[in-house]
C-alpha cells in the first residue's frame, strides 16, 4: 500500500548539502501498524514528513495507493493530504478556536464539506475513543491524553489509506500514551487503518505488527512480533537497539 | 461547523485580536502620514515656508523620516500578523487544505484589514490635522495667516502612502503562503531571531561614526558650495549623514546584545537579557525607528523654543526701544508727527535720534552659475559695481549710537550684529565704493567692524567720505534712520501699532519691496536677462513671497519688507502671532512624531507580553516571584522605551549644538543660542517626562496582560 523506493534527502547547513536520509527503502501493507525508531538524527522525522508531502525529497519514489507522489503538483499534494493521509502529531496540533468535534471535522471541511454522514462518523469516533463527554470542549478545557484522541479522530474522519503520527506519545504521560496506542489499535481493528508511527518509545512500538530501525539515515534493521508476546517483542526490541548504539540503548533513545 | 465558510467565520472570530493589532498599526501610519502630508502641503504652510528654505527642507526632511519609520512599522506589524497566522495555516495545510484555499481566505483578509485601515487613516487624517490646527487657534494664537487651507494634492500623498501599506502588506502575504516547508510554517510563531555575535567595539565605533556621520552630513553641503564652487543635486550631500545612522545601528545592536554595564553578575539580567537577544533583527529595527522619529520630534520640537527664546533676547537687547528707517522721498511720520501721535496716546518721547543713510554702489565677486549634468557649478566674477550698500557718516553713527567713532578717510567699518557675527553679509570685503547716479568712485580698505543690532549690515564712511562720494544722490538713493526711546516702553503697544499702520500706509509703492531688493543688482539684471527676480511683479514665480501693504500684519509682510520698522513693544507682543504658522507648524509636527514614537513603543512592549507569555508561566511554574517576573518584564519594556530615547534624545541635541555652533560666522554659540539650548533642555525634560509617565502605563497593562 505504501512503497518507499531508495529515498533521499538532505538539508543544506552552513552551504553545506549534510545528507538525511541515504537511500531509505520500505513498504507498508494494507492495515499493518508499524513504528519507525532510532536514534535522534538518524532521519526518522525527516522520513515521515517526505511521506507526509511536507517536505520534498531530492531523489527516490513514494508510491501511496498506487500513486507515485513526486509526480503530483503542489494542488494534488494537497488532495493526498487531505483525502487519502491522516496526521497525529507530538503537539496534537488542535486548532484552540474549535471545539472537540470541530477539529475532529476539519479534514473532512478541508476536503469539501460536512454532511449528515460526516458529523454522525465524527460523533460515532467520539464514543469510540472516549472523548464523546467532550465532543463540545477546547483544546485548553482536556488533557493532554484526550487532546491525541481527539487527533487520531481527526486522522481517521476522511478514511484514510494511511494514519501517519510523529511521536504520538512524546507528550503524553504512561496512561495517556497507554490509551492512545490502544486508540490506534481500535482504529487498525475495528476501521482497517493502517499506521505508520515514528517513536521513540519501545513501549509504545512494541504494540506494532513491525518496527523499523533507522541509523544514520538507512534503515539498519526491521523487527517482525509474529507469535511473540508484546512484553517479548518489547525485549527483542530493546535488545536491538543496544546492540545497533553500540551497548546503551538509554543514550539512544534518550 | 460544516463548511470551508463556516470554518473561515469561526477562525475570524477567534483571530480577531490579531486582525485589530494589524489594522490599528496600519491606520495609525496612515492617519500620521495623511495628517503631516496635509499640514505639509497646505498652502497655509507653503506660503511662509520659503521655497528652497531651510525650515521646508527641515519638514521635507522629517517627512521622509516619519514616512520611513511608519513605513518600517507597518512591516512590523504585519510580520506580527503573519507569525501569529502561521500554527494556524500550518495546521491547515498540514491536513491538506490547498493554497488556493488559504490564500482566498488570506488575501481576503488582509485586504480587508489594509484597505479599510488605510481608507479610514487617509479620511481621518486631514481631520486630524484640522482639528489640532484649529485647537492651536483656539488656546495658543490666531491670526489670519492661521486660517487653514488644504491642497487636494495632500490625498495623493496620502494615497502613495496608503498604497505602499497595502502592497506591503499583500506581498507579505504572498511570501507567506508561498513557503513549502510546512513545518517550517507552523513552527513560525515559535521562531527566534538570534543575532549574530556582535564584537564589544561595536558600542565605541558607533558613537564614534554617529560624531563622524553627523559632523560630515551637516558640514558637506557647505564644503562642496565654497570650496568644490557645486550645487550638487538635492540628496547628495546627505549620504554624508550615511556613518550617523550606520553607527546608530551600531550602538543599538551593541547594546541589545552585549550592554554597556561590564562587571556586574551576568546572571542578573539573565532572562531579559536573553529573550531581548533572541528577539533580535525585531528589536533593534524597532528601536532604530523609535530613535530616529524621537531625533524627529526634538528637533520639530526645538523650534519653537529656540526662535522664541533667541528672539526676545534679541529684542530684549536692542539698543534703542522703536527703530525705523525710510526713502528719504517717501512722506511717513518724521519727528514732530510721531511726537504729536505719542502725545496723543499718552507716550513720552524720552530721546530721539535720527541720522541720514545713502545707498551706494559696492564692488565684489558675482557668483556666475553654470548648469550641468551634475547640477549647478559656479565661479567668481569680480564686478566694479556688484550690489549697492547704506552707508552712514561716522557722525552719523556717532549721533544714533551715542559713540565716538573716527575713522581714518579712506577706510570702511562694517556693522556687525551684538555677537560680532557677520551672518554672511561680510563674505567678501569692500574695496570701491561708487555713487550710482554721478559715478564717481572711492578706494576704500577694510577698518575695524562695529557691533549694533539695529545697524546691522550697514558700513560706515570717514564724514569726509561720505559728504564727498554722496554729493549729487538724490533722494530715491537717500534713507533717514530714526532711534528714539520712550519711557515705560511695555505700555506703549498700541502707539506702537499706530505708528507702523502709519509707516505703511504713507509708504509709496516704490517702496513695497522685499528686503533683499537691490537697485543695482536690478539695473544688472535687467540689462543681462531683462527682469529683476525681486521686483515685486516676479516676486511669486521666483518663490520668494509677495510684499503687499493690505497684508501689514501677516508674517511675510512683517519678516520680508524691507523697510519694517523694529519697535520694541510691536516685536514682543506680536512674536507669536507674526511666528504663528512656523511655530504651529514645528509643533504639530513634534506631536505627530512623538505620537508614533509612543504608538510603536506601546506596540513592541505588548509583544514582549504576548512572544514571552509562556515563558512567563513557565518561569512562575519553577517558582519565580512575583517581583522576580515583574522586574523581568519591566527590564525588557524599559530597554524598548528608554535606549532609543537616551540615543535619540542625545544625539539629536548634540546635532542641534553642533549646527549652532558651525552656523555662525566666526563659529561659536550666542547668548541667545546657549538661552536657546536651555530652553530646548527644558523641552527635552518635559518630553522625557512624558515617556516616562507612557513607559509606566505600558507597564502596567504588561503586567495585566501576563497576570504578575
Amino acid at each position: 500500500m505504501l512503497y518507499v523506493e531508495n529515498l533521499k534527502k538532505s538539508y543544506m547547513v552552513g552551504g553545506q548539502p549534510v545528507p538525511v536520509l541515504k537511500g531509505v527503502s520500505l513498504q507498508l501493507a494494507q492495515g499493518e501498524f508499524a513504528a519507525v525508531m532510532g536514534p535522534s538524527g538518524s532521519g526518522k522525522t525527516t522520513l515521515l514528513n517526505c511521506i507526509s508531502c511536507y517536505i520534498a525529497a531530492d531523489s527516490g519514489q513514494i508510491t501511496l495507493g498506487g500513486e507515485k507522489l513526486a509526480d503530483l503538483g503542489e494542488e494534488a499534494l494537497a488532495k493526498v493530504r487531505s483525502r487519502k493521509l491522516g496526521f497525529v502529531f507530538q503537539d496534537f496540533m488542535l486548532l484552540d478556536g474549535l471545539t472537540v468535534r470541530d477539529n475532529i471535522l476539519l479534514p473532512r471541511i478541508i476536503a469539501g464539506g460536512v454532511d449528515d454522514e460526516g458529523e454522525r462518523y465524527a460523533d460515532q469516533l467520539c464514543e469510540a475513543f472516549g472523548i464523546g463527554h467532550i465532543k463540545g470542549k477546547y483544546p485548553a478545557e482536556i488533557s493532554g491524553g484526550e487532546k491525541q484522541r481527539c487527533a487520531v479522530a481527526r486522522a481517521l474522519i476522511n478514511h484514510p489509506l494511511l494514519i501517519l503520527a510523529d511521536e504520538p506519545t512524546g507528550n503524553l504521560d504512561s496512561k495517556s500514551s497507554r490509551t492512545v496506542i490502544e486508540t490506534f489499535l481500535q482504529a487498525r481493528r475495528e476501521l482497517g487503518a493502517t499506521i505508520f508511527m515514528v517513536t521513540h518509545d519501545s513501549f509504545a512500538a512494541s504494540f506494532c505488527d513491525r518496527v523499523i530501525l533507522l541509523q544514520d539515515g538507512t534503515v539498519s534493521d526491521q523487527l517482525s512480533r509474529g507469535g511473540d508476546s508484546r512484553g517479548a517483542f518489547q525485549d527483542r526490541l530493546l535488545r536491538a537497539i543496544r546492540e545497533m548504539s553500540g551497548g546503551d540503548s538509554d543514550a539512544v533513545l534518550a | 461547523m460544516r463548511s470551508w465558510r463556516d470554518l473561515d467565520r469561526t477562525l475570524g472570530r477567534q483571530g480577531r485580536k490579531n486582525d485589530l493589532l494589524l489594522l490599528l498599526c496600519c491606520f495609525f501610519s496612515v492617519l500620521l502620514i495623511t495628517a503631516y502630508v496635509t499640514m505639509m502641503r497646505s498652502p497655509t504652510v507653503l506660503t511662509v515656508l520659503p521655497e528652497g528654505g531651510d525650515s521646508r527642507k527641515q519638514v521635507m526632511m522629517i517627512f521622509v523620516l516619519a514616512v520611513i519609520g511608519c513605513g518600517a512599522f507597518t512591516t512590523y506589524a504585519s510580520g506580527l500578523y503573519f507569525r501569529a497566522k502561521s500554527r494556524q495555516t500550518g495546521i491547515l495545510m498540514a491536513l491538506g487544505a490547498s493554497r488556493r484555499q488559504l490564500r482566498r481566505m488570506l488575501y481576503r483578509d488582509v485586504g480587508f484589514i489594509s484597505l479599510s485601515a488605510c481608507a479610514a487613516g487617509a479620511l481621518l487624517g486631514t481631520p486630524l490635522a484640522w482639528g489640532l490646527w484649529q485647537l492651536f487657534r483656539l488656546f495658543v494664537v490666531d491670526t489670519e495667516q492661521m486660517r487653514l487651507t488644504l491642497d487636494p494634492q495632500a490625498y495623493l500623498f496620502a494615497l502613495a502612502f496608503s498604497l505602499f501599506v497595502v502592497a506591503m502588506v499583500f506581498l507579505m502575504a504572498r511570501r507567506f503562503l508561498r513557503r513549502t516547508n510546512i513545518i517550517d510554517i507552523v513552527n513560525e510563531a515559535r521562531r527566534s531571531e538570534p543575532i549574530r555575535e556582535v564584537k564589544s567595539w561595536y558600542g565605541r565605533v558607533g558613537i564614534l561614526l554617529m560624531v563622524l556621520g553627523g559632523f560630515l552630513g551637516y558640514m558637506a553641503p557647505g564644503f562642496f558650495v565654497t570650496r568644490l564652487h557645486w550645487y550638487p543635486p538635492e540628496g547628495l550631500t546627505a549620504i554624508f549623514y550615511a556613518p550617523l545612522f550606520a553607527g546608530l545601528y551600531m550602538v543599538l545592536l551593541h547594546t541589545v546584545v552585549n550592554g554597556w554595564r561590564r562587571g556586574r553578575s551576568r546572571y542578573h539580567n539573565l532572562v531579559p537579557n536573553s529573550m531581548m537577544k533572541f528577539q533580535g533583527r525585531q528589536t533593534v529595527r524597532n528601536m532604530l525607528v523609535i530613535t530616529v522619529l524621537l531625533a524627529g520630534a526634538y528637533f520639530a520640537a526645538f523650534y519653537a523654543p529656540m526662535l522664541g527664546v533667541g528672539n526676545a533676547l534679541s529684542i530684549e537687547e536692542r539698543p534703542v526701544d522703536y527703530a525705523y528707517h525710510y526713502r528719504s522721498d517717501q512722506n511717513v511720520p518724521r519727528e514732530a508727527e510721531v511726537r504729536t501721535l505719542a502725545k496723543e496716546r499718552g507716550v513720552t518721547i524720552t530721546s530721539w535720534a535720527e541720522a541720514p543713510m545713502a545707498r551706494l554702489g559696492v564692488d565684489g565677486a558675482d557668483q556666475v552659475e553654470t548648469e550641468g549634468p551634475l547640477g549647478t557649478t559656479w565661479e567668481e566674477v569680480y564686478l566694479t559695481l556688484q550690489r549697492s550698500e547704506l552707508f552712514l557718516s561716522e557722525s552719523a553713527w556717532n549721533t544714533l549710537t551715542g559713540d565716538t567713532l573716527d575713522l581714518v578717510p579712506g577706510t570702511v567699518s562694517g556693522v556687525f550684529d551684538r555677537d560680532g557675527n557677520g551672518n554672511g553679509v561680510f563674505t567678501d570685503q569692500i574695496s570701491l565704493v561708487t555713487n550710482v547716479v554721478t559715478g564717481k568712485t572711492l578706494s576704500v580698505r577694510a577698518a575695524e567692524g562695529q557691533k549694533n543690532d539695529m545697524l546691522f549690515g550697514r558700513f560706515i564712511l570717514d564724514d569726509g567720505d561720505y559728504a564727498a562720494i554722496t554729493e549729487g544722490l538724490p533722494e530715491t538713493w537717500r534713507e533717514e534712520m530714526v532711534f528714539f526711546n520712550v519711557e515705560n516702553c511695555e505700555d506703549t503697544y498700541y502707539f506702537a501699532k499706530a505708528l507702523f499702520y502709519e509707516i505703511v500706509d504713507r509708504s509709496g509703492e516704490e517702496v513695497e519691496v522685499y528686503d533683499a531688493w537691490d537697485p543695482v543688482v536690478r539695473q544688472r539684471n535687467i540689462a543681462e536677462e531683462g527682469y529683476y527676480f525681486l521686483d515685486p511683479e516676479y516676486l511669486a514665480q521666483s518663490g520668494f513671497t509677495t510684499i503687499d501693504y493690505g497684508q501689514r500684519d501677516s508674517s511675510e509682510f512683517r519678516n520680508y519688507w524691507a523697510y519694517m520698522p523694529h519697535f520694541r513693544v510691536l516685536d514682543q507682543n506680536d512674536f507669536v502671532r507674526t511666528m504663528a504658522v512656523f511655530l504651529m507648524l514645528f509643533i504639530f509636527i513634534a506631536l505627530i512624531c512623538f505620537a508614533a514614537v509612543l504608538v510603536i513603543s506601546y506596540t513592541r512592549s505588548l509583544t514582549v507580553a504576548l512572544t514571552g507569555r509562556q515563558m512567563y508561566e513557565d518561569l512562575g511554574r519553577l517558582g519565580a516571584s512575583r517581583n522576580y517576573l515583574r522586574e523581568t518584564a519591566r527590564s525588557q519594556i524599559s530597554r524598548v522605551f528608554f535606549t532609543p530615547s537616551l540615543v535619540g534624545t542625545a544625539a539629536i541635541y548634540a546635532l542641534y549644538t553642533m549646527i549652532l555652533y558651525f552656523n555662525g560666522d566666526p563659529a561659536g554659540w550666542t547668548s541667545g543660542e546657549l538661552a536657546g539650548m536651555t530652553a530646548c533642555l527644558l523641552v527635552v525634560a518635559a518630553g522625557s517626562g512624558m515617556l516616562y509617565g507612557f513607559y509606566r502605563f505600558t507597564r502596567r497593562k504588561v503586567y495585566t496582560m501576563l497576570g504578575i
